[in-house]
């Protein structure tokens, strides 16, 4: 009798505690993140697989297969999160912190990078500072009479800078959305005691955005050491191959085993780098911003340094968003991809087909399925993001609750992996893994659903990144009054959590909707509509060796993310009223 | 009940004969498929190319009845999704049209993933080796090019070695071989002709190689020596051709490129052009293929699709052939009449691949690459 009453209501505090949640959580990033990444780690246990991690590690190969190729990897990664932290950084403080001129026009140009593709910062980068190495036409300096060394044009510096150009608007969306939750009565506070201006932002403000910060470091440098395109370009006319140009390469002619190793190597080593800086957010006390009182943002007066700083924002703006996509631009209404800024048409866009122009292909706009492109890659980036964010908010939540305890370690790991698992390797899995009916559960081979699911775990770490860095801004005591008054989890989550938190959320959601809308390698291995995504409509012009129009695509790309982006905006406007001017 | 048990018998005796089918398809005609082919209602093919969408449009004009699903993929995404599907028991594709034979002839073929189909009635016109271990539909090319504009008098090069030389360094450019497969397998095949290329070298140094110690071949030392010449690795055939075919270029270098992307000349200021005599070889042609997966849910509308993607009798191969005939491209048909204005095949000096014997070659010289860089 009396053991019975003790475990009724440890077990419903079992439940109200909360171990449900996670352990829901857990179940699912098991099944979404777990599973796959272990399906390739068993790939390379096979007799290949072994004789790959023999020759990745211990071979005459392993120095220009592994360790050159994991030095370049590292320095692009830390210079690229460092270079992010910097530029996003200084532009979040000025955009949302001061009262610098056009704070909205310079917000907006700082979210774009992202959304343009990084090849196009690459191709900018090279109608630039393009050298005689190749051959071919030289850029815009050596033909006004400006040699370019061959350190300036290819390899790691070029590299890096067209990657800070591309990563650095991560960073700002994310640190933004941390800096606009803290409070002016902080700042109040620490004025009316007297402090000086560096000590406030030294002081107060640095340390609450802390895990923002860390949050979009981690994310940039995976960004940098997962991408491609840029020291694809830049980088092979010198030789310099990184992990991810050569996890391609293996993966590209066959060599699979070799390409797997490669990546679970960098993710053990990204996991290292995460796990630390880990330590570093939650070996120190967590600031608590948002305690529910006045919401208002204190804005500093620049004073002399209003127009200073805005100009500088502007040529950071100018040259990272509006010079690629004036690339991108000229390069769909030239008819000669080598000579972008002449003869100019816009037949690519609108032009008949029939003529002698492009092997009389129509202009995009004329083509039938392009609209049905459209609504397909917005439905998709939409389901995409909704599913990722709900289950990111989930884990963010949960890793905050229980910072610094194992179970939020692990599972801010696990949630940070799939960023680095290439695409191909994560399709695979999933159409191995769910193609088959799975006990009662049906195949989800060529559903909407399979590609949901891969794509929500693939873009997880945003979700959760940006969840978590403004989730931990929230004060305890709200919940805690809220559950007091017998308010369940979901309606603490609806009611509380997500109204606060939804200027991260979005921002989260936001890249996930723009990773999806662009990313190709997932989309292609799993979906098998007969009507496309619009990367697929793009993938399909280059193909045919018609860049203009996939550059023309490329800028349709561009004008969803930022419709997206801009409804976002005002969605979390009409949700944070007291944010109001 | 009874009914439902004799409906049952009936069904067994008619799927009965349709299970031993699928083997006995491959002596069919067109004609003779067809009505098995529209029971099925539909085919789906992944496509190395996106001019599939126009081979759809003529295939469901001439067999109406039964839909053409086409998915253009890369070779590479082609083979990892047939593996994942089959590994978990799904049997969705029909055909694959599909190059990188090399990895298709290993991963694909010999895991009995596909099945070689010839169709008969073209059978008497390809060459053997054509038919199998894989149907060759037609030939691509990776061969040297050089830009007739700069070099009006012709190929600056006739001899492979020129490239190792002073004059070359680093003025030869090729996609990645570690990055692409054609490019490994051009290099596979330079090293699986050494006798060629010792007896190319002595014809230009006027005497014999001396190979290094770890190196097999002349074809190998080949290999080493252009990468020591600083060839220029670029990323894709685009850059390739810019920096190789721009007209206004003065002194532009050769690279290892495609044959047919000199139809582009015109429209993007290119003067690529190919250097055809060279000894010993200017590069290889390398197939693509037509096959059918293994269970392919619709066997008898598969095997249509790939009779009808041979074209018919007319020199261009009419409207099935027609999307995939650019000059530098070459039909394995021997009907199908070659463009006038490119070499004609019997002419040109490349080598053909063996997918089986580059398979087995070509993960030595994958390591030599990498460990040249």
């Amino acid at each position: 009798m009396t053991s019975l009453s003790i475990s009724a209501p440890s077990g419903s505090r079992l439940l109200r505690s909360g171990f449900l949640l996670p352990a829901i959580l857990v179940a699912i990033v098991a099944i979404l993140v777990v599973a796959p990444l272990l399906r390739i780690l068993f790939t390379t246990l096979t007799p290949e697989g072994i004789a790959a991690w023999k020759a990745v590690l211990a071979s005459p190969l392993s120095a220009n297969l592994w360790w050159r190729p994991l030095l370049n990897t590292m320095i692009l990664g830390f210079s690229v999160g460092a270079g992010c932290l910097l530029i996003g950084g200084f532009l979040a403080w000025l955009v949302v912190l001061t009262d610098v001129p056009g704070r909205r026009f310079l917000g907006l140009m700082a979210s774009l990078p992202y959304m343009i593709p990084s090849f196009a910062a690459a191709l900018a980068w090279g109608t630039l500072f393009r050298n005689s190495r190749l051959g071919g036409s030289a850029g815009f300096f050596e033909t006004s009479g400006l040699a370019i060394p061959d350190w300036l044009a290819w390899g790691l510096i070029p590299t890096a800078i067209v990657l800070i150009a591309h990563y650095y608007s991560l960073a700002y969306t994310i640190i933004a959305a941390a800096l606009s939750s803290v409070g002016a009565d902080l700042v109040e506070a620490g004025q009316m005691a007297g402090a000086k201006r560096p000590r406030i932002f030294f002081g107060i403000i640095l340390p609450v955005v802390t895990p923002a910060l860390i949050a979009a470091a981690s994310l940039t440098f995976a960004g940098a050491v997962a991408n491609f395109a840029a020291p694809a370009l830049l980088g092979l006319p010198v030789r310099m191959q990184t992990l991810s140009t050569r996890l391609f390469g293996m993966i590209e002619t066959g060599q699979n085993e070799r390409g797997f190793v490669l990546a679970l190597l960098l993710i053990a080593v990204s996991a290292l780098f995460l796990w630390l800086s880990d330590r570093i957010v939650s070996g120190r006390k967590a600031f608590i911003t948002v305690t529910g009182k006045g919401g208002r943002t204190k804005r500093f007066p620049l004073g002399a340094w209003r127009w200073p700083l805005f100009a500088i924002a502007v040529i950071i703006g100018f040259l990272t968003t509006v010079l690629p996509v004036l690339v991108l631009a000229a390069s769909s209404l030239a008819p000669q991809s080598g000579a972008v800024f002449s003869n100019w048409t816009l037949h690519f866009w609108i032009g008949e087909g029939g003529g002698e122009m492009a092997q009389g292909q129509a202009g995009i706009f004329r083509n039938p399925v392009l609209i049905d492109a459209i609504w397909n890659t917005i439905r998709l980036g939409l389901v995409v993001a909704f599913t990722t964010m709900l289950l990111g908010l989930g884990l963010a939540y949960t890793i905050v609750q229980r910072r610094g305890s194992l179970l939020a370690t692990l599972l801010s790991q696990l949630a940070f992996l799939p960023l680095l698992v290439p695409s191909i390797a994560f399709a695979a899995a999933y159409i191995a893994l769910f193609g088959a009916p799975i006990g009662p559960l049906p195949s989800l081979y060529g559903t909407f659903a399979l590609l949901v699911i891969a794509a929500s775990a693939h873009n997880l770490p945003f979700a959760v990144q940006s969840g978590r860095s403004v989730l931990g801004q929230i004060s305890a005591d709200i919940e805690e009054s809220a559950r007091l008054t017998g308010a369940g989890l979901i309606r603490r989550l609806f009611a509380i959590i997500f109204p606060l938190a939804i200027r991260g959320l979005f921002a989260g959601a936001i890249l996930v909707f723009v990773k999806m809308v662009r990313d190709l390698s997932l989309v292609v291995l799993l979906f098998t509509a007969t009507s496309p995504v619009l990367s697929m409509v793009a993938y399909r012009y280059a193909a045919e060796g018609f860049l203009q129009f996939a550059n023309a695509i490329t800028l349709v790309i561009l004008v969803v993310c930022l419709a997206a982006s801009f409804v976002a905006h005002s969605l979390q406007n009409r949700v944070q009223k007291w944010k109001a001017p | 009940m009874l009914k439902k048990l004799t409906s049952a018998a009936l069904a067994a005796c008619f799927a009965l004969p349709s299970l031993t089918m699928a083997s006995d398809l491959d002596g069919l005609t067109p004609q003779q498929l067809l009505p098995l082919a529209q029971k099925e209602g539909s085919v789906t093919v992944f496509s190395l190319s996106s001019r599939i969408a126009k081979i759809e449009k003529a295939f469901e004009e001439t067999y109406p009845g039964i839909d053409l699903i086409g998915l253009d993929m890369s070779s590479t995404k082609q083979i990892a999704r047939v593996e994942a599907e089959q590994q978990a028991g799904v049997h969705a594709v029909d055909v694959l049209y599909i190059a990188d034979t090399p990895v298709v002839f290993t991963k694909l073929l010999e895991g009995k993933r596909i099945v070689n189909y010839v169709p008969p009635r073209v059978a008497n016109e390809l060459e053997d080796r054509y038919k199998a271990p894989l149907l060759t539909q037609r030939l691509s090319t990776k061969v040297l090019m050089y830009n007739e504009k700069a070099f009006p008098d012709g190929s600056p090069v006739s001899n492979l070695w020129q490239l190792t030389q002073p004059e070359w360094q680093g003025r030869v450019l090729m996609v990645d071989p570690s990055q692409r497969g054609e490019l490994l397998d051009l290099l596979t095949e330079i090293a699986l002709h050494p006798d060629e290329m010792a007896a190319a070298y002595k014809a230009h140094f006027g005497k014999d190689i001396e190979v290094e110690g770890d190196l097999q071949g002349a074809g190998e030392q080949f290999i080493k020596d252009l990468f020591a010449n600083d060839l220029i690795l670029v990323p894709n055939s685009d850059v390739l051709n810019k920096s190789v075919g721009d007209v206004n270029a003065k002194s532009p270098p050769v690279g290892f490129g495609t044959y047919s992307d000199r139809r582009d000349n015109e429209k993007e200021g290119w003067a690529l052009q190919i250097a055809n005599n060279v000894e010993p070889a200017n590069g290889i042609l390398f197939p693509a293929v037509l096959t059918v997966a293994d269970k392919a849910p619709h066997p008898a509308a598969a095997r249509l699709l790939i009779d009808f993607m041979f074209g018919d009798d007319t020199p261009t191969g009419g409207a099935g052939f027609e999307p995939f005939n650019v000059p530098g491209d070459y039909a394995t048909r021997k009907t199908i009449a070659h463009h006038p204005d490119s070499v004609k095949l019997d002419d040109l000096k490349a080598w053909t691949i063996d997918p089986a014997k580059t398979a087995a070659a070509r993960g030595r010289i994958a390591d030599l690459i990498i460990t040249l860089q």
